[in-house]
């Protein structure tokens, strides 16, 4: 009968809810589904086709129809007992359809639809079993089962909720009790606060009396009798009637000095303690819930009053003047001194600074060439010109450590803002050339490394001063020439060391160093030498020629890599950072030269950051069989590190 | 309801017939319970349940965890919902910590049959534990040869104190409890015996199916099993009572049942021939089935005929027996996910074709029958399925469990269905509440009620 009657809405149910299950919503169609749950609400019979269309759409292979289905069954989950009835039978099936927790039956195709009716499924899952679970023990199974058995993580959006609420509940609950504790004590605590009050505000008053009457009672009279007519103009008798009463007003003396300084302090008193335990309380009284209201309104109706006065009392005082500034000022006051203490240890310290500064002008100014630690020391030995310096003698030696390290700077700018590191304002010159130059934004800045950069010393290359050695080569007019060359005199030849009477003194102990420092000429000179000892030698011992064969040849080789050998220094020396210190070694043990020496240091030293491509290929050479010695220093370490760690596997 | 209640008044109806019709009535109510809940404190599936058989208030439970718990289903322990939901918590939990805790799974766990003072349970640890209930103690043990699938007591048994006990070994044991020694060792089985069931008519005889998928019968006074069931040998339909016309108080029951019987045979007929494929064999069972009749009666010696010796029941093993309550006939289960029913006067396939779907293979199950034999409930995989006995129809489907079920016992006191499963849960299934149940609670539980209601917003 039902069936048949109810045909064609039937028709209807099925065509919304497909109709609804068939779109790429995420959201079922809230005019579809307000339909849909009309004509379910009608009768029962469309409520059970409608569960049996969703149950069947639930097996869909498609992961949107399914979770548009189960939207759908939740709506009408929630609302109608019979869909529940009806559903709950078949819980495991839903569940397993739009969970998919059974490993044979996974969700189907679209991925991300699927995961989204999963999460979906079992919040709602939750949700059913926290409104409904007590009257379905299905509900209560297949939650239990996907919580406890499968893990599934739920939301627990009703128990977090649940916790939010008590914590929230708690900490109101803390505070009423922290509110109610602090009622009590103040019920306790009451009549001595308000005796306290009443004293402080009545010290106040007697102070006020002591310093109001004189101000109150002399000007009046005055004004009036002498210079009324004066003043005709209200205005301008306003004016001089307050500053009548400004003068009249008794000023701080040493008469009075007591008054004003008890009145300072209950005012601060007042002020600072009374009036905001006053303001607390009353928040209190205002926030408390208590069962008396009648005792706590008339607290706080006493606490307004309190206050009331108080405020009162403060503007009487603060009318009276003094005190009000009288504060104020003690505060500056006291700011101020502790500025200066500050300042005074700033002072002293850039004095010192100033000082230290000053001192290197001095040694730089100097042309003693000493070196900065006894320069500083005898500075500060010569000159005790001040108390403060001769204290900072005392630390002679830490200042002569620090003068050590000091680098000598010339005068400049420069040092006013030496060592600081802070970014510096660019616009800000003290010109107001506003928009001169267009728009000018004054935030910018000029960043501290910048500055840094700015600040870079240029420093001139002074030329150390040598004297030249003369030549020295005995003149046929008796004396010896005095020349000064650098190497060679153009009438005596190279400069030789000589003795006093100009004779060349031979210095054959160190042939290879001259040989270095006189070049491929002097080489050659030795070589010829050797060649001439060689032939010397031939002549007296003619027998063995194979030998001496072999020794022309030798030292003919010899030659070569003499040669060889000499030029490849002199380019080192002349451009390795290594032949600075070798030349000084030189220039230390043989005198002789010391022209070309100096020149050579002078020149290396200019060079001293170039480095050649025999350097690099060195380095590189070093750094590679150093690598390969670490690689192989390190995997012998692992493997004995392995050996004692598994000695059985090894 | 009400009906039957004026006929019995009027005594049109006679007591027994009268109760049963109220207990068939109630078991055809059964749906999940969601006034009694069994607080399950296993971690492992439940693979036995039993409730016992004196009180019928003490339900006994064996899980994988190697734990035995034991719940009393007539007082619940806690209250939840405003006395919504009754919770039956454990009495107490014999576990692994137990100093003579199983330690592995138990498989089996019953109740002795004369009193809830002992039970026994037996596990995959090798052991067949008897404790005592009240002081939860062990007080016998047995150590088998291999796993224990099933132990079985017999609730008719006055002669003897005899476990039988399927286990991995071929041999089935018995172990007698009053010596604490095995009695006999019945060998026959080529396989594990994975189920064991005494018989509901005679103290000494035991019905065993083993992995071999052979049903053997046993006289425990004898050597040797007297009868090994043979699926091949069949008979069409129900053997009509013998005294059909003196017991009257049956009439109304088995007068309809030899009607439908012969239709459902005749309907039937062509299917199985269908089914089986070759229609000549059909026939050859239906001729031996008289022959049949003929060799059952010669009992003496069948183990020595081979051909009868090697007969099966399943293809694969049998996991499931359950004799009917008047000891005639046998369900089993198998492997083959079939279930037979089995004239044990015979020894013949009565050929009932239940629709069963799929069971479970690899576990031993445990069927439940009621009193009257006219349903048999049956775990199918996640659910129970409660076919009927005479026509294989499907009459309810239980689904509650989210894994496989292993167990379901009836509790024909106050027929509920417990069940057991992997999902570690005890199910209870109740006969839906009486309507003046709820008339006389109507008021108190109106306020809890409403919660449940429609709640249409728009």
């Amino acid at each position: 009968m039902e069936e048949e009657s109810g045909g064609g809405p039937r028709v209807v149910a099925i065509s919304l809810i497909e109709k609804a299950t068939n779109s790429t919503a995420s959201e079922v169609d809230p005019r579809l589904l307000k339909s849909i749950k009309s004509v379910v609400r009608s009768s029962d019979s469309e409520l059970r086709i409608a569960a049996q269309t969703l149950m069947d759409l639930m097996k869909r292979d498609h992961a949107q129809v399914r979770y548009l289905a189960l939207l759908i069954i939740d709506e009408l989950f929630m609302r109608s007992k019979l869909f529940r009835t009806l559903l709950v039978v078949n819980l495991d099936q839903l569940l397993s359809l739009s969970v998919g927790f059974r490993r044979n039956q996974p969700l189907p195709a679209p991925a991300a639809v699927a995961s989204i009716l999963r999460s979906k499924a079992i919040e709602f899952l939750e949700k059913w079993n926290t409104s409904f679970g007590i009257h379905y023990r299905q509900l209560r199974l297949g939650f239990d089962y996907l919580k406890n058995t499968l893990r599934f993580q739920f939301p627990n959006l009703q128990a977090n909720a649940a916790r939010i609420q008590q914590e929230r509940k708690e900490r109101e609950m803390r505070s009423k009790e922290i509110l109610l504790k602090k009622f009590e004590t103040l019920k306790e605590k009451f009549s001595s606060i308000k005796e306290e009050i009443q004293l402080t505000m009545d010290e106040i008053r007697e102070c006020l009396d002591i310093v109001r009457p004189k101000d109150e009672s002399v000007p009046l009279d005055f004004i009036e009798d002498d210079e009324m007519e004066e003043f005709c103009s209200s205005e301008l008798r306003q004016i001089r009637l307050d500053s009548l009463k400004e003068a009249e007003k008794v000023h701080e003396n040493s008469d009075n000095k007591v008054v004003f300084d008890a009145l300072r302090e209950l005012y601060k008193l007042l002020v600072t303690r009374h009036l905001v335990s006053a303001q607390e309380w009353i928040s209190v009284l205002i926030r408390v819930e208590v069962a008396d209201n009648r005792s706590r309104d008339s607290m706080l109706k006493e606490f307004i009053d309190i206050r009331n006065h108080i405020q009162s009392v403060k503007k009487k005082c603060e009318e009276s003047g003094c005190v009000l500034a009288n504060t104020m000022n003690d505060e500056e006051e006291d700011f101020w001194e502790e500025g200066k203490i500050e300042l005074s240890e700033s002072d002293s310290f850039t004095a010192a600074n100033k000082q230290s500064k000053d001192l290197a002008k001095a040694s730089t100014s100097s042309k003693a060439k000493s070196e900065a630690p006894e320069c500083s020391n005898k500075e500060s030995n010569g000159n005790k010109r001040s108390g403060r310096e001769s204290i900072e003698s005392d630390s002679t030696s830490l200042r002569s450590k620090l003068l050590a390290e000091a680098p000598l700077m010339n005068w400049g700018s420069f040092l006013d803002n030496w060592g600081s590191k802070q970014d510096v304002l660019a616009n800000q010159r003290g010109l107001e050339l506003e928009g001169h130059w267009g728009r000018v934004d004054y935030d910018a800045v000029i960043p501290a490394e910048k500055i840094a950069e700015l600040n870079i010393q240029t420093t001139v290359y002074k030329e150390e001063r040598v004297d030249i050695q003369p030549c020295r080569a005995p003149l046929s007019k008796g004396g010896l020439c005095q020349r000064q060359d650098l190497r060679v005199c153009p009438f005596h030849g190279p400069i030789i060391p000589r003795d006093d009477e100009g004779k060349p003194i031979h210095e054959n102990s160190s042939t290879e160093e001259i040989t270095l420092d006189l070049g491929s000429d002097l080489v050659e000179q030795l070589a010829k030498q050797a060649v001439k000892n060689v032939r010397d030698r031939d002549k007296e011992e003619t027998k063995k020629r194979e030998y001496d064969k072999q020794a022309l040849k030798r030292a003919k080789l010899a030659k070569v890599r003499e040669h060889n050998e000499a030029v490849l220094r002199e380019a080192a020396m002349a451009s390795t950072s290594r032949s600075e210190a070798f030349g000084e070694d030189l220039g230390a043990t043989n005198m002789d030269k010391p022209l070309a020496r100096n020149k050579k240091q002078t020149l290396a030293s200019m060079l001293r950051k170039k480095i050649t491509t025999k350097d690099r290929l060195g380095q590189k050479l070093l750094n590679t069989r150093v690598r390969d010695e670490t690689m192989r220093q390190l995997t012998l370490g692992e493997d004995a590190n392995y050996r004692e760690a598994f000695p059985n596997q090894w | 309801m009400w009906k039957d209640l004026g006929d019995r008044e009027a005594g049109k109806l006679r007591p027994y017939s009268f109760s049963n019709r109220i207990t068939s009535d109630r078991i055809a109510s059964l749906q999940l319970s969601n006034y009694k809940e069994i607080v399950s404190p296993h971690r492992g599936a439940v693979n036995s349940l039993q409730v016992d058989l004196t009180e019928g208030r003490y339900l006994l439970s064996g899980a994988s965890d190697a734990s035995a718990a034991v719940y009393d289903i007539q007082r619940a322990t806690e209250y939840e919902g405003g006395s919504l939901v009754a919770k039956h918590k454990s009495i107490f939990v014999v576990d692994k910590q137990h100093e003579h805790g199983h330690k592995y799974a138990i498989s089996s766990a019953i109740w002795y049959p004369i009193d809830t003072g002992l039970f026994i349970t037996g596990s995959y640890d090798h052991y067949i534990n008897v404790w005592d209930t009240n002081t939860t103690q062990v007080v016998v043990n047995f150590k088998m040869p291999g796993k224990i699938y099933r132990t079985a007591m017999s609730s008719l048994a006055t002669a003897h104190m005899l476990i039988a006990a399927g286990t991995e070994d071929v041999q089935v044991r018995l172990c007698d409890i009053a010596s604490g020694a095995f009695a006999h060792t019945l060998s026959g089985h080529r396989d594990g015996v994975m189920t064991v069931e005494w018989s509901t008519s005679s103290e000494w005889v035991l019905v065993t199916g083993g992995c071999d998928g052979a049903i053997r019968f046993w006289d425990i006074r004898r050597a040797g099993c007297f009868l090994v069931l043979d699926q091949s040998q069949s008979q069409l339909g129900r053997r009509p009572p013998l005294l059909e016309c003196s017991t009257a108080n049956k009439a109304p029951m088995s007068k309809s049942f030899p009607a439908s019987q012969s239709v459902n045979v005749r309907s039937r007929a062509p299917q199985r021939k269908f089914a089986y494929g070759n229609g000549s064999k059909q026939s050859a069972t239906g001729r031996t089935s008289s022959q049949a009749k003929g060799l059952v009666r010669q009992r003496l010696h069948p183990g020595m005929l081979s051909s009868q010796d090697r007969a099966t029941s399943h293809y694969g093993a049998v996991t499931g027996l359950k004799v009917t309550d008047d000891g005639m006939y046998l369900l089993s289960a198998g492997s083959d996910s079939r279930l037979r029913l089995w004239d044990i006067m015979s020894g013949c396939n009565t050929l009932v074709n239940f629709e069963t779907v799929r069971l479970q293979t690899s576990k031993a199950m445990q069927l439940a029958i009621t009193n009257d034999s006219a349903l048999v409930f049956v775990p199918c995989m996640t659910a129970v399925k409660a076919f009927d006995v005479w026509s294989g129809k499907t009459a309810m489907t239980f689904r509650g469990h989210y894994e496989y079920v292993n167990c379901c016992w009836l509790s024909l006191q106050d027929q509920e269905l417990y069940t057991g499963g992997n999902d570690r849960q005890i199910l209870v299934w109740s006969p839906s509440r009486l309507n003046f149940d709820e008339m006389d609670h109507g008021s108190r539980e109106e306020p809890i009620h409403a919660q449940d209601q429609d709640n249409w917003s728009d």
